[in-house]
């Protein structure tokens, strides 16, 4: 029981770990994939945003 | 252009001058000609406006046919799309840095679509349902595998505690996966007409980054798995034995003779190895979509994502009942990692020797009598 608990902890946390690696390594798309004269100031909640 | 002969020189000379008396005696009559010359002009300019405008509406429609028709039936999508062979496109020119958004109509995007639509559903359904059903006419036709020995009280360790947490870990990121990759095929069918549309959208955003971030640690599980496992999985000669004879599991009796793993279980570890490997080569294209040439290239690897994942939560399916209801004293293996030694002859019976003769595992098992029925 404590390895498959300590195998869901380790699951829950890579998963955070990489999420915010990517998160930081990473431009979101909508400034990633779009130049300076069509980049949305403030994309808000929406599809192409952050949520 | 210079003119070195005598004779044209002078006749150039004389040219000159019957020109210059010319102008001479235009000038001299200029005031008096101005308003005729004035009209003159204005009916050559009418003229030639008019010759434009005549050229202009007869040569323009004939130019644009030549180029396209623009015509009632032109304009029709299904038209045009069908017009276009198989890997055509038309495509755009664009200046932001995503290049795939240059593609404005892609034909092959149809077929795609489909196939999501209409043929994904029924490759997971036959897949998964088959499976279930496979599973449960198994169970009401052959029961639940016994120990035919029935325990013997005395434990062998079978999968030691990193061997537990891999499983466990790959287990358990899986079936996150799989389940939030349903939700992407079948969710809008099954789940949204129960829930509404808010809550399936709430849940389909955070179902969309489990899958995206569990990913990795599925991925990492996979790679230790490999690591650890691939020694034990090598296919042998004893595997076809156990082939031939079912396993020993299509009726109660002897079994054949197998080391760590199994035939069974070779085929699921190679299933989850090279499963999990075009999972995770497919997964990584989704995850960053401008790894891919073009949006063709994309659609490929979506459809290996979708077909692979469908056949591998079906095989999944058979490993989780084998290892739970299907077969008796099974679950402890990953469950505490012992199990019990008459379990382990009747199953592994050569791995049980080889632990035997280590002296990781006790000589000599308890039998103990089956109860009469």
């Amino acid at each position: 029981m404590k390895v498959f608990l300590a195998a869901l902890l380790f699951a829950a946390v890579a998963a955070v770990g990489v999420s915010i690696v990517l998160n930081t390594i990473q431009q979101p798309s909508y400034a990633a994939f779009t130049t300076g004269g069509a980049r949305v100031g403030d994309p808000g909640n929406n599809l192409i945003g952050p949520g | 252009m210079q003119l070195s002969s005598p004779l044209v020189r002078r006749r150039s000379r004389n040219l000159e001058t019957e020109g210059r008396s010319a102008m001479a005696s235009s000038h001299s009559t200029r005031k008096a000609s101005i308003p005729k010359a004035a009209a003159h002009k204005a009916s050559i300019l009418k003229a030639l406006c008019a010759a434009f405008a005549l050229l202009f509406v007869v040569a323009h429609p004939a130019a644009a046919q030549l180029s396209f028709k623009p015509t009632a039936e032109a304009v029709q999508e299904d038209k045009l799309l069908n017009a276009l062979k198989e890997g055509d496109k038309i495509t755009g020119r664009i200046t932001i840095p995503d290049a795939m958004a240059a593609s404005l109509i892609q034909p092959a995007g149809r077929d795609w679509r489909d196939f999501h639509r209409s043929k994904l559903p029924i490759i997971g359904g036959v897949a998964i349902i088959g499976m279930l059903a496979l599973l449960a006419i198994f169970l009401m036709v052959r029961g639940r595998i016994r120990v035919d020995h029935g325990f013997s009280g005395t434990k062998i360790l079978r999968f030691a505690s990193l061997e537990r947490f891999t499983h466990w870990l790959t287990a358990s990121c899986f079936i996150v996966l799989a389940l939030s990759g349903l939700n992407i095929s079948f969710g809008r069918i099954l789940i949204l007409p129960l829930c509404g549309a808010q809550a399936f959208a709430t849940m389909s955003t955070y179902a969309k980054f489990a899958h995206d971030y569990l990913a990795f640690p599925f991925m990492l599980g996979l790679v230790i798995m490999f690591l650890i496992w691939i020694k034990d999985n090598i296919p042998g000669k004893i595997d076809l034995q156990w082939l031939r004879q079912g396993g020993g599991i299509l009726a109660n009796g002897k079994r054949p003779p197998a080391k760590r793993f199994n035939a069974g279980q070779k085929g699921i570890f190679w299933m989850v190895i090279v499963g999990g490997a075009l999972m995770s080569v497919s997964g990584w294209f989704l995850l960053f979509p401008y790894i891919p040439a073009n949006v063709t290239t994309m659609q490929f690897w979506t459809v290996i994502h979708a077909v692979i994942a469908m056949l591998f939560i079906a095989g999944i399916l058979a490993h989780i009942y084998i290892g739970t209801v299907g077969m008796e004293g099974a679950f402890e293996a990953m469950g505490t990692g012992e199990v019990d030694l008459n379990w382990a002859k009747e199953h592994h019976s050569l791995w049980v020797e080889e632990e035997q003769a280590k002296g990781h595992a006790p000589s000599g098992s308890t039998p103990r009598a089956v109860p009469a029925e």
